[in-house]
């Protein structure tokens, strides 16, 4: 690396650096020393989440140019919505939903609501800090909650059976993405003692009854909501975020096309957790478009200065499953270990992303239509050829060496299918990696552990040692 | 003759089973509540509630299902997997938890039987559910029709829950010997109920009428200390209900899969059976897969201590079964709520540690000063 380069790099990250203690620091100005102290008091997780940075360090470390200003811009896109998401802390109760990750916030959203994401926390604190929710496992299962429920939907209830949920007026939630997701929401109902609304995904959606059933299922949400908040439908409102989501599809669909080329232009968190948040937490806000735009345009730099986002790429892999939330850094450890690329990943990837917005019906079923092939709803619940049919055109499509599954020993759903998974891959000669730990709770399996498992696999059967 | 009236429960069912095939009745597994058994209980089909009563280990259904899953799909696929449900000639599931949609993804891997099928079942009972469902239903009629070559249609439906209730209302004249002092225990009466779930249904009526008639005089067999509800999943092992009893726990009230509560309640009879059977299936089943049926769940409970006069409440989930694991945490601060005694037993599909079982369910019995 040349000392311009070098300087460049490091330019990147203080410029990030400095953004996002800018929007860190606005929180406590705007509520003022007292309210500070008191929501810390009432919040404590809210100490945690401001040692974001380690997000920054996590996904700038060991990268250069291109690549390391967008996963760095990532960073920044994430920032300030999470302070404009704290703000809610300062809002009214009325307007103010907790809904399930599951359930896209396009139409809460467009109905002039704020939202809370109950999940956002179980998965946004183990990435800022490995440890952060074990304490809030631990409420869960101390309350009865058995030890082998998947430990999101348990620090979730832990974090609520604490009270540290900020002040809600109901909940909208769903059947998915597993049964122990599900049935959390009753308890949290029980305990916040608010009204709470479920859609219902059905189980095999590739048919006109299912899309209808569940279509409808939207419609009534939104009365319900209309009858139980102070949300009000606003269509045109509704068609806006639905059209610059769109926009934003269009962009990454253009990236993943990018990201097909051996070498990759870039890869990991400026694929995955671009569209972990932009599609899940802000849909139709227009700095996520500009940062997918953004994104292929350093694609695209990269591309014709044929430079590859990992310098040494060896082995191009799909990650199934969600990101190792607690260690987040598994990606940029395996780059500059083995030169694994991670190029895709089984959150990120849907196929049928557009949405119609011609009329209100069929913008209905569009989202009724995005929630069904939702990952979790497809892959997680739905029967199991979505699954193997769409990780092995994955494989295929962005020219893959192996695959990676984070096997989280609270998803049985997914665990279930090892056994099939291991006998396909081994039938078709794709090396198969399947990480035993747990999603969000380290002492189960630690980051040592984890690092074992790689290192293993990739001397046994990728054949080589560390770099 | 004296010994065989004092243990009139003593049914040997693996020959029960035998003669029901030998007369060419066709048995249809299916593994939940949500399967619909009145429309494979046409023509020659019966519906058979599979279980794995024998099961030893489930070591080669853990390599495919993981030992994370639920040791009743586990046990059913290690069944599947010795060939020992061979006799089974179709499958009906319910997408009805996590466990049971991977067991018939695996089960169509491993075996791909010939007549196998899953029904999309709504976690609502609402209209449009009930609607949905009910197109559901109809889907797996003709199908079944096709398949079997028979003609599933409403007449011949209504005539199968004519047959279906009438077993129903003599099952529950026998369950509600259980409300004052019953002649049986409750493992005799779970005997007689894994014979209801897995022979053809006259078989079991003529049964049910031979067994009243050995009741006259009889006693209840254990000399107990308390009157207990009994709430879990599947529960095909009596054994273990004998435990329970073992220590002067009688159980008076099942509320689980295999149970009678609400298990044994007779279907609405109108012209439209199918959304009658949708109607029923979604709203009398009281699994808590059910996002919108708690405060029913509830009330069923409250209202079967009182029926039944319990004096307490065992909840024994399952082991790594989800949607019960949570229910039970809000159950037991429900129950304690209401003044009830409760215990959380958590178990595995076959019955183990009977020391321990006796050393809880004894220490559960004095904390409640019986």
């Amino acid at each position: 690396m040349n000392l311009l380069g070098n300087f460049q790099d490091q330019a990147i990250y203080y410029q990030t650096y400095v953004k996002t203690y800018y929007h860190i620091f606005q929180l406590p100005l705007q509520l003022g020393p007292l309210r500070t102290i008191q929501h810390l008091k009432k919040y404590p997780w809210l100490l945690q989440l401001a040692r974001v940075k380690r997000l920054l360090d996590i996904v700038t470390r060991g990268r250069s140019g291109n690549y390391r200003k967008a996963t760095a811009s990532v960073v920044e896109k994430i920032v300030p919505n999470l302070m404009d998401i704290l703000n809610v802390l300062n809002e009214s109760p009325d307007r103010l939903i907790l809904h399930e990750d599951m359930v896209p916030p396009e139409i809460l959203s467009a109905m002039g609501l704020k939202t809370w994401m109950a999940e956002l926390l179980g998965i946004l604190l183990p990435i800022v800090d490995s440890h952060a929710v074990e304490r809030y496992i631990d409420v869960a299962e101390n309350a009865g909650i058995p030890s082998d429920v998947c430990s999101l939907p348990k620090s979730t209830m832990g974090i609520m059976l604490n009270k540290e949920v900020p002040p809600v007026s109901a909940i909208v939630t769903s059947n998915s993405p597993c049964d122990g997701g599900m049935s959390s929401y009753q308890l949290m109902k029980q305990h916040l003692d608010i009204p709470m609304f479920q859609v219902d995904v059905p189980y095999n959606f590739y048919n006109d009854d299912a899309t209808a059933y569940f279509a409808n299922e939207l419609k009534q949400m939104i009365a319900w909501l209309e009858k139980n908040t102070a949300g009000k439908m606003d269509w045109d409102r509704l068609k806006e975020i639905c059209e610059e989501r769109n926009r934003m599809t269009e962009y990454e669909l253009e990236l993943w096309e990018s990201i097909r080329r051996r070498p990759a232009p870039l890869a990991a968190e400026a694929v995955f957790l671009s569209h972990l948040w932009c599609f899940n937490v802000t849909p139709g806000d227009p700095n996520g478009t500009q940062l997918f735009k953004y994104l292929v345009e350093l694609a695209n730099d990269n591309i014709q200065k044929e430079i590859a986002a990992v310098p040494n790429e060896t082995f191009r892999s799909l990650l199934w499953n969600p990101p190792l939330l607690h260690f987040i850094d598994y990606f940029s450890w395996a780059e500059q270990q083995y030169g694994l690329t991670l190029l895709i990943d089984s959150m990120s990837y849907n196929r049928q992303p557009f949405i119609d917005t011609s009329s209100v019906d069929n913008m209905l079923k569009s989202l009724a239509h995005i929630i069904m092939t939702g990952p979790m709803a497809r892959h997680t619940r739905g029967p199991a050829e979505n699954y193997f049919n769409d990780m092995f055109y994955m494989y295929t499509y962005f020219d893959l060496d192996m695959i990676l599954v984070a096997g989280h020993i609270g998803c049985k759903n997914t665990a279930a299918l090892n056994g099939i998974l291991r006998e396909k891959c081994r039938t078709k000669g794709i090396p198969l990696l399947i990480i035993d730990y747990d999603l969000s709770d380290p002492r189960v399996v630690t980051k040592d552990g984890i690092i074992q498992q790689t290192d293993r696999f990739m001397e046994n059967i990728m054949k080589v040692r560390r770099q | 003759m004296d010994k065989q009236f004092n243990k009139p429960f003593n049914f040997i069912q693996e020959s029960l089973l035998e003669t029901a095939l030998e007369n060419g009745s066709i048995p249809i597994g299916y593994t939940c509540n949500y399967a619909p058994t009145v429309l494979f209980s046409a023509g020659n089909l019966f519906p058979y509630r599979v279980n794995a009563r024998g099961v030893s280990g489930t070591e080669v259904a853990d390599i495919y299902l993981s030992q994370v899953t639920c040791s009743y799909t586990r046990s059913i696929l290690e069944y599947v997997m010795d060939d020992r449900l061979e006799f089974i000639q179709g499958w009906v599931f319910a997408a009805g938890c996590d466990h049971l949609r991977r067991l018939y993804d695996n089960l169509q891997y491993l075996i791909t039987p010939e007549f196998c099928y899953i029904l999309d079942t709504p976690h609502k009972c609402g209209e449009h559910a009930i609607s949905w469902f009910e197109q559901e239903l109809k889907k797996l009629a003709s199908l079944l029709s096709k398949h079997f070559q028979l003609d599933i249609n409403e007449n011949s439906v209504s005539e199968t829950i004519k047959t279906y209730n009438q077993l129903m209302k003599n099952l529950k004249t026998f369950s509600d010997l259980r409300k004052e002092d019953p002649p049986f225990s409750g493992a005799e009466f779970q005997r007689l109920l894994s014979l209801v779930w897995t022979l053809p249904y006259e078989s079991t009526l003529q049964l049910i009428d031979n067994l009243y008639d050995q009741l006259h005089n009889r006693k209840c067999p254990i000399d107990y200390r308390a009157r207990i509800l009994l709430i879990s999943s599947v529960i095909d092992q009596y054994e273990w209900i004998e435990s329970i009893e073992n220590v002067g726990a009688l159980v008076v009230a099942d509320r689980f899969c295999t149970g009678a509560i609400p298990g044994i309640k007779s279907y609405p009879e109108s012209d439209n059976p199918f959304n009658d059977i949708a109607r029923h299936m979604l709203q009398t089943n009281a699994c808590p897969r059910m996002m919108d049926t708690f405060d029913y769940r509830i009330s069923l409970l409250l209202q079967s201590i009182k029926d039944f006069h319990v004096d307490g409440v065992i909840v024994a989930p399952m082991k790594f079964c989800d949607i019960w694991g949570v229910e039970t945490t809000l159950l037991m601060s429900i129950l304690r709520e209401n003044n009830v005694p409760t215990l959380r037993l958590e178990r595995e599909y076959s019955p183990s540690g009977e020391g321990q079982l006796h050393t809880r369910v004894q220490a559960f019995l004095e904390q409640m000063k019986c």
